[in-house]
């Protein structure tokens, strides 16, 4: 059984709660579309990693920052995104965030502090520095999440660029979401050590290993790293032990992994240790949560409603936002 | 006017700057107390302090993208690579986020950095360190690339530059630094895609870029001395690029020669060409358009070798008369 | 039904042809074999000779003008026949047009007007194009002076209206206020040229004549091209060798009679010296080589190009499978060969697949030179004048006819060793000159 912390309000619980489902039910109407061809070009889906990226935003103050990956969709809705904006995205509308020019891969929130999701693996890194520096250089006190994952640790940016936070003290948290798999290429084939979390010893910096399907233990363990970060100590590292449900993107047949291994970590679902934990400890009810859940499966639904009717972008924005002015 | 070097002219478009903007920062390998391969920094370090002359590890990847970030949050760094051929170490963050970041976000954002870097040959670096490699980055939207060839350019050009809003690639040919010409000292912008006119003719027009111009220049003086008046054209900026002020002079003078250093096949110089053959200015053509390039070989250590990759004054000098028909062109001119 | 004059495909490379010079005027009367006009190509000038008997109707090009090949260039026919007033496009062109839609040509016979405009493609600049659009010039009437006879604005300015002079002529004439109108011109069509002011400036004052320049165009420009070309890719080796010509010199004596009876020529030096080039190409195959592309071609005949100079053009004619010929055949051909390329009415058939050449400059006072190799060929001999020298024979000192021999051969494909036997080799036959009869 998972252990609440005892500061968070009921009221802040629930919102976490909602957050969860709100990254289940996204992820899993964009699986739909998909497969109805409703949507085009590719996606990654976050489905069973969703405590990770609740977990961690949870943590932050609305000025600090993230970035994120290429399964980027939690990261988003968890500091905070418009969904029906990223819903509209993904449909490729001009109501969308990127006015239908990034995509599932592109989608950034920058007023949020989401400073985007990346298509590159790797190619947050050193983008974080870069927002920790200006964070130290300007005296802003913000501290930068960046979200990679195990595939990603394998980057030569990976390094570089955790030397360059630890030397220069940069207040960034680095969390890699495990999630067992780059691509299709398991994590114990391609890295030699346990832990990718031990990687912060060769760069001076704390590192930590968390259940990351334990959202009150990711929650935890990242708050201990910004604080960290923020009183000026410099970078850390976090990772989240988790298990994407889902393939890689969308034709993946998964045949790199069995069904067995599928179900022991379907029952890790980190949704229903949150609802256990809540309901053991009486502090909601049944029916409350069975309505958070609704209402979120309500805001996706409307988020698709607001979709289908927004119109597609204008071909003259072709060739606008290439350049600032 | 006073003189000063090319070197001394981008040192002084710095420190201007960074005195002008507290969000204007310096990064790069050896930049601090070495003063930059080059010398460009020298002495900036007591100036600006650490914060802001920041002295990297060798790590062109996080350099690169940590400028990126910084961009993207509010600063406005100026990157110094190098070499310009390190730019392949960070063509990631140049390539796939810098110059990517604001459409993908459908306007929303901007990355106003430059990245300065020393191309060209000529100094006996070989293979690995003596490319010209503009045309690639040029070749990406979403980037701005500059290629000054005299001091006061770059003086004006780096102002400009770093007001910019975009990533700028802003390339400093190592040959160049030692040359002098009349630079302003108070602190002055040239506007990007503005392309120079150097010099005037009516006979051919040559567009040259970075250490091109003083050759072409050389070679426009030397076919005057036979009667043929060569336009020298210097773009400035490959991105933008201005090409009314280059379709205007073909318009005059009904014949176009390129001259980069960069490998021919491939280079920008087809890119000019094919502008020229799109444009009105192609009606007023009166010879096939000539381009001159480097060799299709990796930059020779040896002197001679390296010498001959690139194009001579005596090739530009060839090829004008060959353009102007010159056996014709002197009867009919006497 | 008349008959087209058009420009002929003299080689393979050919693509056009420049009029030179008409003979026959519109209205003239032509019979068949009776030259009609001369060309110039890449390679050669040639007259083009009538394939029919009739009037010459129309003349579609002019003096100087750079004609496309099989492009018509006028009609023969009867007095009084009608031909179009422009040129139809060439064989080649209708009878694709005939095989590519011949229920069109059957359904609507003759319905639409005989003019045809020309389609022919004329190599010009654009900006020469713009200014033959403004000034209603016509490209097909403009010769141009750039490579290929590609046509510049200057040539498109300079031709039309004003026309009759050369532009440097112009400029000359209104330099010393003399109007070109009142010039004879001595160019082509009348053409006012830049010596004709001169002359007329050198008569009337103290004025010197200015220098004269002149374009290289046609064989003189191809040569140009070539002897460069040669000189700059082949690295070049010569070994000179004196031969003493006593006993060639009555071995010409000897034949002469008999020669001229079989064959109406007279023996001239050259014959001998083809008959033992020939012999000893073939005790020497490794000098009786093309190359080309990285390839060395050993051939098993010899073909012996022999260097004639007409004017200001040089030719090298060649003489095929000479190892095979007696010195009588071989005065039987390479005479009137000579006498043709001189008169120019040469083929240029007949100056390819040598694999020798010799260049024989001895009716000058030539000791030695350097002949630059014919590409492909491996090798040229230069052969000088025969002067009277003291040679040392048998301790005494005679004297003797000496001439120098000078074989230049491609180094990259021929070594010295077998270069010097071969000269050795020619130098044996010349001096025991009768086993060159066996």
């Amino acid at each position: 059984m998972i252990q609440i912390p005892e500061h968070l309000s009921k009221e802040r619980l629930l919102d976490l709660y909602e957050q969860m489902w709100l990254i289940r039910y996204f992820d899993e109407k964009v699986d739909e579309f998909f497969a109805k061809g409703m949507i085009h070009g590719t996606t990654h889906l976050a489905v069973g990693q969703e405590a990770s990226a609740v977990g961690s935003c949870a943590v932050l103050k609305e000025e600090d920052k993230i970035t994120s990956t290429h399964r980027g969709h939690g990261h988003c809705i968890a500091k905070g995104a418009d969904i029906n904006k990223m819903m509209a995205e993904l449909f490729g509308r001009e109501t969308g965030y990127c006015k239908g020019k990034g995509g599932s891969m592109h989608i950034a929130d920058l007023d949020k502090g989401n400073l985007g999701a990346n298509g590159i693996v790797g190619g947050g890194f050193a983008i974080a520095n870069g927002a920790g520096l200006t964070s130290r250089m300007k005296d802003l006190g913000y501290v930068v999440l960046c979200f990679f994952g195990d595939g990603a640790s394998n980057e030569g940016s990976f390094h570089e660029a955790l030397n360059l936070a630890s030397i220069w003290d940069l207040p960034v948290v680095f969390i890699c979401e495990n999630n067992q798999y780059g691509m299709s290429g398991p994590v114990k084939d391609m890295i030699n050590i346990e832990h990718i979390a031990s990687r912060s010893g060769s760069y001076g910096i704390p590192g930590k290993v968390v259940d990351g399907n334990d959202v009150f233990d990711v929650m935890n363990a990242v708050g201990e790293a910004v604080e960290h970060a923020r009183e000026g100590n410099g970078p850390s590292l976090v990772e989240c032990k988790t298990y994407r449900w889902k393939g890689h993107s969308k034709s993946d047949a998964k045949k790199y992994r069995t069904r067995e291994e599928e179900k022991e970590w379907r029952d890790k679902d980190p949704i229903k240790r949150m609802k256990e934990a809540m309901l053991e400890k009486e502090i909601v009810t049944e029916e409350e949560v069975e309505e958070i859940k609704q209402q979120a499966k309500r805001k996706i639904e409307e988020s698709v409603e607001f979709s289908k009717e927004s119109p597609e972008p204008d071909l003259s924005t072709l060739l606008t936002d290439v350049y600032a002015d | 006017m006073r003189e000063i070097t090319y070197l001394e002219a981008v040192r002084e478009a710095l420190s201007q700057e960074m005195r002008e903007n507290e969000d204007v920062f310096m990064l790069g390998e050896d930049i601090g107390v070495y003063g930059g391969a080059f010398g460009v920094s020298r002495g900036m370090l007591e100036e600006f302090g650490s914060e802001r002359i920041r002295n990297t590890p060798i790590s062109e990847a996080a350099i690169s993208g940590t400028a990126v970030g910084a961009a993207l949050t509010g600063m406005r760094p100026v990157l110094e690579l190098q070499f310009s051929d390190f730019i392949t170490i960070a063509m990631d963050n140049l390539v796939n986020q810098a110059a990517k970041i604001r459409y993908m976000y459908g306007g929303k954002g901007s990355v106003p950095m430059v990245l300065r870097t020393p191309s060209g040959s000529g100094t006996g670096a070989a293979a690995q360190h003596s490319q010209s490699l503009e045309a690639w980055v040029a070749h990406v939207p979403g980037l701005k690339v500059v290629q000054p060839s005299c001091g006061s350019d770059a003086k004006g050009l780096l102002k400009a530059a770093i007001d910019d809003n975009n990533p700028v690639v802003f390339y400093e040919h190592k040959t160049l630094y030692k040359t002098s010409d009349h630079v302003p000292e108070e602190a002055y912008s040239i506007p990007l895609g503005k392309a120079d006119i150097k010099r005037e003719g009516t006979d051919a027009t040559i567009v040259a870029t970075a250490a091109m111009v003083p050759k072409a220049l050389e070679a426009a003086s030397k076919l005057a001395e036979e009667g043929i008046e060569t336009e020298v054209v210097d773009p400035r900026t490959l991105v933008p690029l201005d090409k009314e002020t280059i379709v205007e002079s073909v318009k005059k003078t009904g014949r176009l020669l390129v001259a980069h250093e960069a490998v021919k096949r491939g280079g920008f110089g087809g890119e000019i060409a094919s502008t020229i053959a799109e444009s009105e200015a192609f009606d007023f053509l009166d010879a096939p358009i000539m381009r001159l390039g480097g060799a299709e070989v990796p930059i020779p250590y040896n002197p001679n070798l390296e010498k001959a990759t690139v194009p001579s004054v005596e090739d530009m000098i060839d090829s004008v008369k060959q353009m102007v028909h010159y056996d014709t062109w002197r009867e009919n001119h006497g | 039904m008349a008959n087209e004059i058009f420009m002929p495909k003299l080689s393979s490379t050919m693509e056009e042809g420049v009029i030179l010079d008409w003979f026959k005027e519109e209205g003239d009367e032509i019979e068949t074999g009776e030259p009609i006009f001369e060309i110039m190509t890449d390679k050669i000038n040639i007259e083009v000779e009538s394939y029919h008997d009739g009037i010459l109707l129309k003349k579609y090009f002019h003096k100087d003008d750079t004609v496309p090949v099989n492009h018509v260039i006028g009609f023969i026919g009867e007095q009084g026949e009608e031909v179009p007033d422009t040129p139809p496009a060439s064989d080649e062109e209708s009878s694709a047009d005939e095989s590519s839609s011949p229920e069109q040509e059957t359904a609507a016979p003759a319905q639409e007007p005989e003019t045809e405009v020309s389609t022919e493609k004329v190599r010009a600049t654009p900006a020469a194009r713009a200014a033959a659009r403004e000034k209603n010039v016509s490209l097909h009437n403009v010769s141009g002076s750039g490579p290929k006879g590609r046509i510049h604005k200057a040539d498109v300015l300079s031709s039309g209206s004003q026309g009759k002079s050369t532009p440097l002529a112009e400029k000359m004439a209104s330099h010393h206020g003399i109007d070109t109108k009142n010039v004879e011109g001595t160019g082509a069509g009348g053409k006012v040229m830049k010596n004709d002011i001169n002359a007329l400036l050198a008569e009337s004052s103290e004025n010197r004549p200015e220098n004269v320049t002149e374009s290289l165009r046609g064989v003189r420009k191809v040569t140009a091209e070539r002897m460069a070309d040669s000189s700059s890719t082949i690295p070049h080796v010569t070994m000179d060798f004196e031969v003493d010509m006593e006993q060639v010199i009555r071995l010409r004596e000897a034949l002469k009679s008999s020669v001229e009876k079989a064959t109406g020529q007279k023996l001239s030096y050259n014959e001998i010296f083809v008959l033992a080039v020939s012999k000893a190409l073939q005790r020497h195959p490794d000098i009786n080589i093309t190359y080309d592309k990285e390839t060395i071609t050993y051939h098993n005949e010899v073909n012996v190009g022999v260097a004639v100079a007409v004017e200001e053009n040089l030719y090298v004619p060649v003489l095929k499978n000479t190892e095979r010929k007696s010195l009588s055949m071989l005065a039987d051909e390479l005479k009137p060969l000579i006498f043709n390329t001189r008169e120019g009415r040469i083929d240029s058939a007949s100056m390819q697949g040598g694999t020798f050449t010799i260049s024989n400059l001895g009716m000058f006072a030539i000791d030695s030179f350097t002949p630059i190799i014919n590409k492909p060929q491996g090798a040229i001999l230069g052969i000088s004048r025969m002067k009277e020298v003291p040679v040392v024979k048998e301790g005494e000192v005679k004297v003797s006819s000496v001439t120098t021999f000078s074989l230049s051969f491609d180094h990259r494909v021929i070594n010295g060793a077998p270069a010097a036997a071969f000269c050795t080799t020619l130098k044996n036959l010349l001096e025991e000159p009768y086993e060159l009869l066996v």
